[in-house]
């Protein structure tokens, strides 16, 4: 199509396609752009206005999206003429505007344009009868040219700079000035600005600070702080600018709200090194005198926190020049003035003011060498004469905690420096410190700030030697072996430093502390009424689990208390029967202690966790398989079996396959074939002649207990490891009947479900018969089965839920078959209690089916469930046809929410909301607890609105749910009212404003509640109210 | 406080013992209650609820009583109406300060300095705070420690007089401060 044919039709269509077609008909030549200006030639020097701006319009179009190869140089000088004298057209200056910014972008437009460029805007275009768009233009168009013809702008210099400050003063739009902020700042730093320095002082300066706050759902997206920023960017452009400066930025600190006192403050930390140490030195005093009053009363503590950088940046601008091992002279100025400054305020140390002054000579330490060498210099020993010589004793813990920071402080400066070559500040002083902190330590009062130093004195690199690190120990040990109240109280920090040592020197632990706690810990079990000694004890135990991470104490750990425990399990004249009990537990209490300390390890990811699989193992083996098969009342207790399961599994779970093979070789072995010596090494002769068969039917209780242990074992073994028994299928079908028999105590069932469905979640390729027998077998015969007594079925549940949870974890075919049939029995009076119960069990999560015990989870296994599942169940709960399904509906429905992570179900909370308010008058407290969690848990989320429409009757439940009369059960109560403290926050007040009178006279009830716990949910609830 | 006069600019802060229920306490009440160790003895700090992951409690409705230790839990986050501290730091109130008997409530407090003009709103918060928060059984008892106020008589029965406790908190200015020294300042 022809040029003219184009123009002729946009200017009948104004169509975007045709200004598409012109570009392409250039881009492939078959006309040029020449062409389309001789096309436009009337309408460009038409007499009608319309058509003039109409016809420029249309050339500018095309421009912008013209490929910049099909215009040469020549088009371009002939373009640029044209639209400069199309400025003076007010009538074309808009789309001329628009033209030379697409053109000025163009390769063929050269330097040479320049002049002419910017003398046609400086003439003829006024700004403030633009809008911003057109503005935004003239900004592009100076932005561009100044990016790539800066030589030929910085020819013209005053020329120029003259001329567009005129231009650019009183802009006011927040789009336009990033562009011109950008522009400013070359032009500060690259132009020479000696003639207009106050001019351009005045055109940044006076956007400062930046109050702009962008509207709601602003498109542009530009923020306050990319404002900030770049205004930022001219303020701190050139040093001509400080003198001028100054005195804004402390007319605006002084009288600004917080927000722009901290912009000040961190506009005046980038500015001040640019300014230069010069001005900051002359002006140190008033700076100071400013920043002092925001440190000193500080607005709020962030900006506390910016001023102390701020002076941070202040000291260092001003010290800057000088290298670090100066003479106190050099400090003479800001340095000297305010540590003297600080230094008398801290003359009383325990005044509130004492904490600023600290923490100013605290931040001198992160500025330059020789200020903080200096600052160490005046205040450490400042410090350390002040609590010597005070007259008042009851100050001394107030100095200890000003050293304690400072110490830390000058620890803190030095983290990223490598190099250890210059003495470290503290040295010269650290003899001191420890002499008063080592005396002070044996004061109660001063034991904690004490502590602290040491802690901060520890953990700076290299200022301790070894043998003062072994003082430490020595000093910090006599607190713990102190038997008095405050002793105990200083514990937690103690220790909280010993460990610390011990990652440095951990023999000082091993040979000092270790033995004195080792000692401490009585041979024989607290009496049952010994609350003291037993309180005793376990403040022992609980220093040893905090203590012995590391690897060379954990292995002293384990070998002291397995002695004990031991001696303790197996004592040589058998314990009287009231012992037994005191007995137990203490062995119970060790147990624990090497569990946790064990979990801890692992958490570290310690990688001697592994070996004990050669000696902790085999040893637990051995004194409980001992206990169970020969004699001993103690290591036969269930809840000790458990704690040795859960220690024997944190080993197993973090040895390789290789190993995780050889092993459970030897353990069933031992528990299949009665062969224990392969698992089971230690302390204790285990005749061979007794017959370990714990899964024999005749099997003593004793016995069968054992299988916690196994099970333990069981649970974190590898995919990869094939059970050792011929068929699993029949394993796995003779261990469910054993758990079925009628003489089993819980805890041993449990342990064989979790191994059941540990294994059966891993190898189900290997037990489809199993699986089979199940659906085809067990559900019929013993869930299904109404003429079955109720424990049984009930029980059956139980062990139903654990399979179809390890088959639905690896997404197995099978998995939705086992959860379908449980819907069966929702109309069962005997078991829909259980089947609803248990029903959110499946998708729980638990400590059985995890990554860490290697279990085989598929992606998104929970996700599918939820969508298949929870649709039918809520509808089952709304369908009042059949009031008895209904309610198990409800309550497995409950079960179901308060097992699912919240995202699965937030988007349905406008139909679960009723449901579950429902569900806080069921007649189990512990479905009331659950829902009542579940409501918490998504208060954070935005169910505001979901929970608004149904507000009476929530508050009505919650607050039954809070009275005693109603409610018996004190976490109901506790959360309950949690709840109700929490629904001012998230729920609109004019919704909530109708029932706040009687919710608060309802609180005053509990207010007076028995249990202290409650009392506290009832003052905050109350309070929010 | 709008009016830029400050009693005491320089107050001496406390060091406050450390304010978790120390651990050996806590060991002690467990250890009475039990022969056999929770898991949660072992760590050095318990976060958070007790009672909150305790499955078998519930029961157990042993009346806890409301002592000199909750209600000084009540007051001790107040803050100063002057400066950024609370009145546990600057001592102004203390546990062993709190009298109880029976329905009687006795709350002693001790301004900072003689002089201090702010006594009369922080007895009015520790007031506040507490009709807020205690049952209604209770009367409350709200004095300066003797000999620490000059006009120790006149603030203690603005204090403890109905009818002015109830005018104060009908100004709004006032109650708004009330509210500021209440919920820490922002």
């Amino acid at each position: 199509m022809s040029a003219e044919r184009l123009v002729h039709t946009w200017f009948a269509s104004e169509r975007d396609e045709e200004v598409i077609e012109t570009v392409s008909e250039i881009s492939n030549g078959t006309i040029s752009l020449l062409n389309v200006v001789k096309a436009l030639g009337e309408y460009l020097t038409s007499e009608e206005d319309s058509l003039r701006t109409k016809g420029v319009e249309f050339l500018s179009a095309v421009l912008s999206r013209c490929p910049a190869d099909k215009i040469n140089r020549q088009a371009a000088r002939v373009l640029t003429t044209f639209y400069c004298s199309k400025l003076e057209d007010s009538e074309t200056i808009v789309p001329a505007l628009k033209g030379l910014a697409s053109l000025t972008k163009l390769p063929s437009s050269t330097s040479e344009d320049v002049p002419s460029i910017l003398d046609a805007i400086f003439e003829h275009v006024r700004m403030n009868g633009l809008v911003q768009s057109v503005r935004f233009q003239v900004f592009t168009i100076i932005d561009t040219l100044i990016a790539r013809h800066r030589e030929a702008m910085k020819a013209m210099n005053n020329n120029f700079l003259g001329r567009y400050i005129a231009l650019v003063e009183g802009e006011k739009d927040p789009r336009n000035l990033l562009v011109a902020f950008a522009i400013a700042r070359v032009l500060l730093i690259e132009f020479n600005i000696s003639d207009f320095v106050e001019s351009l002082f005045n055109i940044t300066f006076c956007y400062f600070p930046i109050t702009f706050r962008p509207p709601p759902n602003d498109p542009y997206g530009i923020t306050t702080d990319d404002l900030r920023q770049a205004l930022r960017g001219c303020l701190n452009a050139t040093p001509v600018f400080g003198p001028l400066a100054i005195p804004v930025f402390l007319e605006k600190l002084a009288a600004g709200s917080p927000t722009t006192k901290r912009d000040t403050l961190e506009t005046m930390s980038i500015c001040f090194p640019v300014y230069g140490s010069a001005l900051a030195r002359s002006q140190a005093r008033k700076l100071w005198n400013a920043l002092k009053l925001e440190i000193f009363q500080p607005t709020d503590p962030i900006t506390e926190e910016f001023a102390l950088r701020t002076t941070q940046d202040l000291v260092k601008t001003i010290y800057a020049e000088q290298l670090s091992g100066g003479s106190d002279g050099d400090m003479v100025g800001l340095a000297q003035d305010a540590c003297e400054e600080c230094m008398t305020i801290l003359r009383e140390p325990e005044k509130s003011q004492a904490k600023p002054a600290i923490k100013v000579l605290c931040a001198f330490m992160s500025t330059t060498p020789s200020v903080a060498q200096y600052t160490v210099t005046q205040t450490a020993p400042y410090l350390v004469k002040l609590y010597t010589k005070s007259d008042n004793i009851a100050s001394r813990p107030s100095v200890l905690l000003l050293l304690s920071e400072l110490i830390a402080a000058v620890r803190d400066s030095r983290k990223d420096e490598e190099s250890e070559s210059f003495e470290l500040p503290l040295s010269p002083f650290k003899d001191e410190i420890l002499g008063i902190v080592s005396s002070a330590l044996r004061n109660p009062a001063s034991r904690d700030p004490a502590l602290a130093c040491l802690l901060g004195m520890v953990s700076t690199k290299s200022l301790l030697s070894d043998e003062e690190l072994g003082f430490i120990v020595h000093n910090v040990d006599e607190i713990l072996s102190e038997d008095s109240e405050d002793a105990e109280e200083a514990s937690a920090p103690a220790l909280q430093l010993l460990v610390t040592i011990s990652l440095k020197a951990s023999h000082h632990i091993k040979e000092q502390t270790l033995p004195l706690l080792f000692g401490m810990l009585p041979d024989d079990a607290p009496a049952r009424d010994a609350a003291l000694a037993r309180a005793r004890a376990w403040r022992i135990l609980s220093a040893l689990n905090t203590l012995c991470r590391q690897p060379e104490l954990f292995e002293s750990l384990v070998i002291r208390l397995n002695t004990k425990l031991d001696l303790l399990c197996v004592p040589l004249t058998p314990p009287s029967p009231q012992e037994v009990e005191p007995r137990a537990a203490y062995a119970h209490s060790i147990l624990t202690t090497l569990h946790q300390t064990l979990l801890g390890k692992v958490e570290e990811g310690h990688a001697d966790v592994a070996k004990y699989i050669e000696s902790l193992v085999p040893r637990l083996f051995n004194l409980f398989i001992y206990s169970g098969l020969v004699s001993g009342k103690i290591a036969t207790d269930s809840r000790l079996l458990t704690v040795a399961g859960n220690i024997i599994g944190a080993v197993v779970q973090n040895t390789t396959v290789r190993r995780q093979e050889s092993f459970v070789q030897a353990l069933f072995a031992a528990f299949m074939d009665g062969r224990f010596e392969g698992i089971a090494e230690g302390y204790h002769k285990i005749p061979s002649s007794n017959v370990f068969a714990p899964f024999n039917d005749s099997a003593p209780r004793k016995q069968r207990n054992l299988v916690i242990l196994m099970a333990s074992a069981v649970l974190p073994l590898h995919k990869e490891i094939r059970i050792p028994v011929p068929d699993l299928s029949v394993f796995l079908e003779s261990v469910l009947t054993w758990t079925m028999a009628e003489t089993d105590v819980d805890s041993q069932r449990e342990s064989a479900w979790k191994m059941m469905s540990s294994i059966l979640n891993k190898r189900s390729a290997d037990a489809s018969t199993f699986v089979g027998n199940m659906l085809q077998n067990f559900w019929p015969q013993n869930i299904a089965n109404r003429s079955l007594p109720s424990e049984k079925r009930n029980r059956a549940i139980q062990i139903w839920v654990w399979i179809s949870k390890a088959l639905l974890v690896c997404n197995h075919a099978q998995a939705s078959e086992f959860t379908e049939l449980l819907f069966d029995v929702f109309d069962d009076a005997d078991v829909k209690w259980s089947a609803a119960k248990y029903f959110g069990d499946v998708i729980r999560t638990d400590s059985v089916l995890t990554k860490q015990n290697h279990a085989s989870i598929k992606m998104l296994y929970a996700q599918r469930f939820v969508g298949r599942i929870l649709p039918r169940v809520t509808a089952g709960a709304q369908d009042p046809s059949e009031p008895e399904k209904q309610i198990s509906y409800l309550v497995a429905l409950t079960s179901l929410i308060s097992s699912i992570p919240k995202t699965l179900y937030i988007h349905d909370m406008p139909k679960l909301v009723p449901l579950l308010v429902r569900g806080l008058d069921l007649p189990d407290h512990n479905i009331r607890y659950q829902v009542i969690k579940t409501f918490l848990s998504v208060a954070e989320e935005d169910s505001a609105e979901a929970i608004s429409d149904h507000i009476s009757t929530l508050i009505d439940s919650m607050l039954k749910n809070s009275t005693v009369e109603n409610m018996p059960f004190v976490k109901v109560r506790a959360s309950a009212l949690k709840y109700l403290g929490v629904l001012p926050k998230i729920v609109r007040y004019d919704i909530l404003h109708p029932h706040r009178a009687a919710v608060i006279r309802q609180l005053a009830v509990s207010l007076d509640d028995l249990k202290r716990g409650v009392r506290k949910e009832a003052v905050d609830a109350r309070t929010a109210w | 406080m709008a009016t830029g006069q400050i009693f005491n600019p320089n107050p001496t802060v406390f060091i406050s013992p450390s304010t978790k229920s120390s651990s050996s306490s806590r060991h002690l009440l467990a250890a009475k209650k039990s022969l056999w160790m929770n898991s949660g003895e072992l760590s050095e700090f318990v976060s958070g609820n007790v009672w909150e992951d305790n499955e078998d409690e519930g029961e157990d409705n042993e009346e806890e009583i409301i002592d000199q230790d909750e209600i000084f839990d009540l007051i001790r986050k107040i803050y100063d109406p002057e400066h950024p501290n609370t009145l546990e730091e600057l001592h102004v109130v203390s546990a062993p300060q709190i009298t109880i008997e029976k329905n009687l409530i006795k709350v002693e407090f001790t301004p900072t300095v003689p002089h201090c003009g702010m006594s009369t709103l922080i007895g009015l918060s520790i007031r506040v705070r507490l009709i807020r928060s205690l049952p209604t059984r209770f009367k409350l008892d709200i004095v300066v420690k003797p000999g620490s106020h000059q006009s120790e008589n006149a603030v203690n029965k603005q204090l403890n007089d109905k009818e002015r406790v109830a005018a104060a908190l009908e100004n709004p200015a006032l109650l708004k401060t009330v509210e500021d020294c209440l919920s820490g300042r922002d």
